[in-house]
């Protein structure tokens, strides 16, 4: 056990502190000129575009601490917009059990952001109980195509996605973990139909996906027919893990605190408030731990070993975590907080923060719930076999 | 002891249910929310006819000579539909405020206004410096003969933009924070160096920032004597927090009701959501942290009828409680809906909406359990 950084280790800092303060988006330049500038550059320095893909794939190979210094680096420093889907949800997939044709294919428009990627899982009836989903894809009668039915909901950035990954029901005569085939297809045709959904901070970023009568070749087709549910199931711990975002929190936590030092009380700031002091430490020492118990998690998967029991608790406690801060800065906006103008109105930090305390009550829903999350601690790492309902 | 309503409470309480029930659908309150008033005058004009507005107003003042309970029963069944005519800032704030004043002609003229729906009111009393302190007031009145000269900036005050004339705790002696010294002044909304930037709040309704350059107000238009008005802007607030309580109590039941209802509509692993223990507990402690906001709600309204500021340290009790347990009920209301509970198409989100933008009106629930503990 050891917790120093090595000498090669504070290099390796010093280099990705100085990329970083070297790409730094210029003020007025064009965004997504430089976004897609700052992926070559990155690229360029031996896969930090793509810092998680194995090195098989052009990934850097980093060890457990280079991750955490990236990670911590990333969270102070302004990097480019980047979308989960194709990159870190996808391209495992791909890899695990894509054939080489459809790693060539898609892999590399992954990589240069050239294509967006949604997630097809989720349904109007399948929600937290997935397996239970019913869209429906037929193999023709050549065995060349599937044609699919069916409705997707919550799939994110539906609105402007290139292509989806989606588990389809192929087969519903045995258990219903069985019979899920995984289908990649292209959301521009016709058969289907975006429609958006407005969640309560606002915002548009999740949607309905209608699918009608689509044809999907079979060389689209992940893995074996029937055989969906194990892949899919891989790639939700990793949605699972990738959601906890430890090192934004550290980062999110400092603001909070610079922004409750300039609201005004008594003869003081909200900074000297015993309560809210106080609830401030107690999501600090939160977070220090789960920094570490996310460390452990990172350290466990570096030796190749089974992710430890720690890592199942990531998702619940980093979430949890998340939520707690957009609280605070709502509480610390006070009466402010309430205005939902164009304009800040009071404490300029105010206007956001219930946009964003509103949005983080979905962190403890999707990805899995935090219910369905300990009901899978309980049975996979406690070991409990007869769970009560 | 008795808690049971007299008769005629029992019927203010089922009209004011009945046009809750009739015009408050979740559909009919978004167009509403979003016409450019944000309230519809035609319910406005009910209310009026049917006496609502008068409630709270002693018979010598043209009222119906009710007290704080029956605003709590108007404002538990408009929290039940999320009513959106500014009865609470026109009525409860701005009326409370004036039926409390030492200024008899002052009442004479612009009380019956208020009575018969056609003057709006509202109370401007938060400044940014301030937080939640009602007695940290800066925006300064100085004598100019007959008139005081009004400088400074008030903070969201509510249905400004539909009011006539907004109750302004200003400082005409005394230091910033000194309870002396603040006075209250009735300001035409029209005057002259009279500014509003008006907004929208998340919760659906309207508020605004105030600015005051030089406006010059008749001194008539004093609520106390001089320097004298920080008890009364205390009374009114604490009338304020009673009814915002009984509105949370009311948006609560509706939120705790509504997840009880959906739990066993929706069926995941073969089984309604409602059959699984940890949502049943979840759901039972949502129903207590209600009834228990509910019994401290009549307990500080009840006291305050009788003792005014007597009843403070159970005011500030209140609205801990409500401020802390709405977010509990509201967030866990949206949890149990899980990915619908986000959504803008159910109505709980609304609901919950509205009880964060309570927690912060008035002082919040760490403000209030302070002032208790005090």
């Amino acid at each position: 056990m050891d917790i120093q950084l090595s000498a090669d280790d504070l290099a390796f800092q010093e280099e990705v502190k100085a990329f970083l303060a070297e790409n730094a988006y210029p003020a007025g330049e064009d965004y997504n000129k430089w976004r897609l500038d700052w992926f070559d550059k990155a690229g360029e320095k031996g896969g930090w575009d793509i810092p998680k893909w194995p090195i098989e794939f052009g990934g850097p190979g980093w060890s457990p601490t280079q991750h955490y210094i990236w990670e911590k680096e990333t969270a102070v420093a302004a990097t480019p917009w980047d979308m989960p889907f194709g990159l870190s949800m996808l391209a495992p997939i791909l890899m695990g059990y894509g054939n080489e044709q459809q790693q060539q294919r898609f892999l590399p428009d992954i990589r240069a952001r050239k294509v967006n990627w949604c997630q097809g899982y989720s349904e109007p009836g399948a929600g937290s109980d997935l397996a239970s989903l019913k869209t429906k894809a037929e193999l023709s009668e050549d065995g060349t195509y599937y044609t699919v039915n069916g409705t997707k909901i919550w799939t994110t950035m539906a609105h402007i996605a290139d292509w989806i990954f989606c588990l389809t029901r192929t087969d519903d005569s045995g258990i219903k973990q069985q019979g899920i085939t995984f289908l990649l297809f292209p959301m521009k045709q016709d058969g289907i139909e975006v429609k958006p959904i407005i969640t309560l901070g606002g915002t548009h970023s999740v949607n309905m996906v209608h699918i009608n009568d689509i044809k999907v070749p079979v060389e689209n087709r992940i893995g074996e027919e029937d055989k969906g549910w194990t892949y899919a199931k891989g790639l939700l711990q990793h949605e699972r893990t990738g959601l906890a975002g430890i090192s934004r929190s550290l980062v999110a936590l400092e603001n909070l605190k610079a922004q409750a030092s300039t609201v005004t009380r008594g003869n003081g700031t909200l900074m000297d408030d015993p309560a809210f002091r106080g609830k401030l430490a107690e999501l600090e020492v939160d977070l220090l731990a789960v920094e570490f118990t996310e460390l452990r998690s990172l350290a466990s998967a570096s030796t190749g070993s089974e992710p430890g029991p720690e890592s199942s608790i990531l998702k619940l406690k980093g979430t949890e975590i998340q939520q707690r801060i957009q609280k605070l800065t709502v509480e610390a906006g006070g009466i402010y907080s309430a205005a939902w103008g164009a304009k800040p109105v009071g404490h300029s930090f105010a206007r956001g923060g219930m946009g964003g305390y509103l949005s983080s009550r979905s962190y403890t829903i999707y990805g899995g719930a935090s219910e369905v999350q300990k009901d899978v601690i309980a049975k996979n790492v406690l070991g409990i076999k007869r769970s009560s309902k | 002891m008795n808690f049971d309503l007299t008769e005629e409470q029992q019927l203010i309480q089922d009209s004011v249910a009945r046009f809750v029930s009739d015009n408050y659908d979740l559909k009919s309150r978004l167009t509403l929310a979003g016409s450019k008033q944000g309230f519809s005058d035609d319910h406005w004009n009910t209310m009026a006819k049917l006496g609502w507005l008068g409630m709270p107003f002693a018979e010598a003042d043209g009222g119906f000579g009710g007290d704080q309970i029956d605003t709590m029963l108007m404002m538990e069944q408009f929290g039940r539909g999320l009513v959106l005519e500014p009865f609470f800032a026109s009525v409860v704030l701005g009326g409370g405020a004036l039926k409390r004043s030492t200024n008899a002609d002052l009442k004479t003229e612009y009380l019956p206004g208020v009575l018969d729906g056609s003057r709006k009111l509202t109370l401007a009393y938060a400044e940014e410096q301030a937080r939640f302190d009602l007695h940290d007031v800066t925006t300064s009145a100085r004598e100019d003969g007959e008139n005081y000269i009004v400088n400074g900036q008030k903070s969201m005050v509510a249905s400004a933009a539909a009011a006539d004339q907004m109750v302004v705790s200003v400082r005409t002696g005394g230091g910033q924070i000194d309870e002396a010294g603040i006075t209250l002044l009735l300001i035409d909304t029209d005057s002259e160096g009279v500014s509003m930037d008006n907004f929208p709040t998340v919760d659906g309704l309207q508020a605004s920032e105030v600015t005051f350059k030089d406006v010059r107000v008749p001194q008539s238009r004093a609520l106390t004597a001089p320097g004298d008005s920080f008890e009364l802007l205390r009374a009114v607030a604490n009338d304020g927090i009673l009814a915002l309580s009984a509105e949370a109590v009311g948006a609560m039941e509706i939120l705790y009701k509504d997840t009880v209802d959906y739990t066993q509509e929706r069926e995941q692993f073969d089984h309604p959501l409602s059959a699984f223990q940890v949502l049943q507990h979840c759901m039972v402690e949502m129903f207590m942290e209600y009834e228990q906001c509910k019994s401290m709600l009549y307990r500080a309204t009840l006291e305050t009828a009788q003792q005014g500021l007597g009843a403070q340290r159970i005011v500030h009790a209140l609205k801990h409680l409500i401020g802390k347990q709405g977010i509990f009920i509201g967030e866990n209301a949206v949890q149990l809906h899980g990915g619908m509970g986000v959504t803008e198409e159910l109505r709980i989100g609304h609901y919950f909406k509205r009880l964060l933008v309570i927690d912060a009106q008035f002082g919040n629930s760490d403000y209030h359990l302070q002032q208790f503990a005090a």
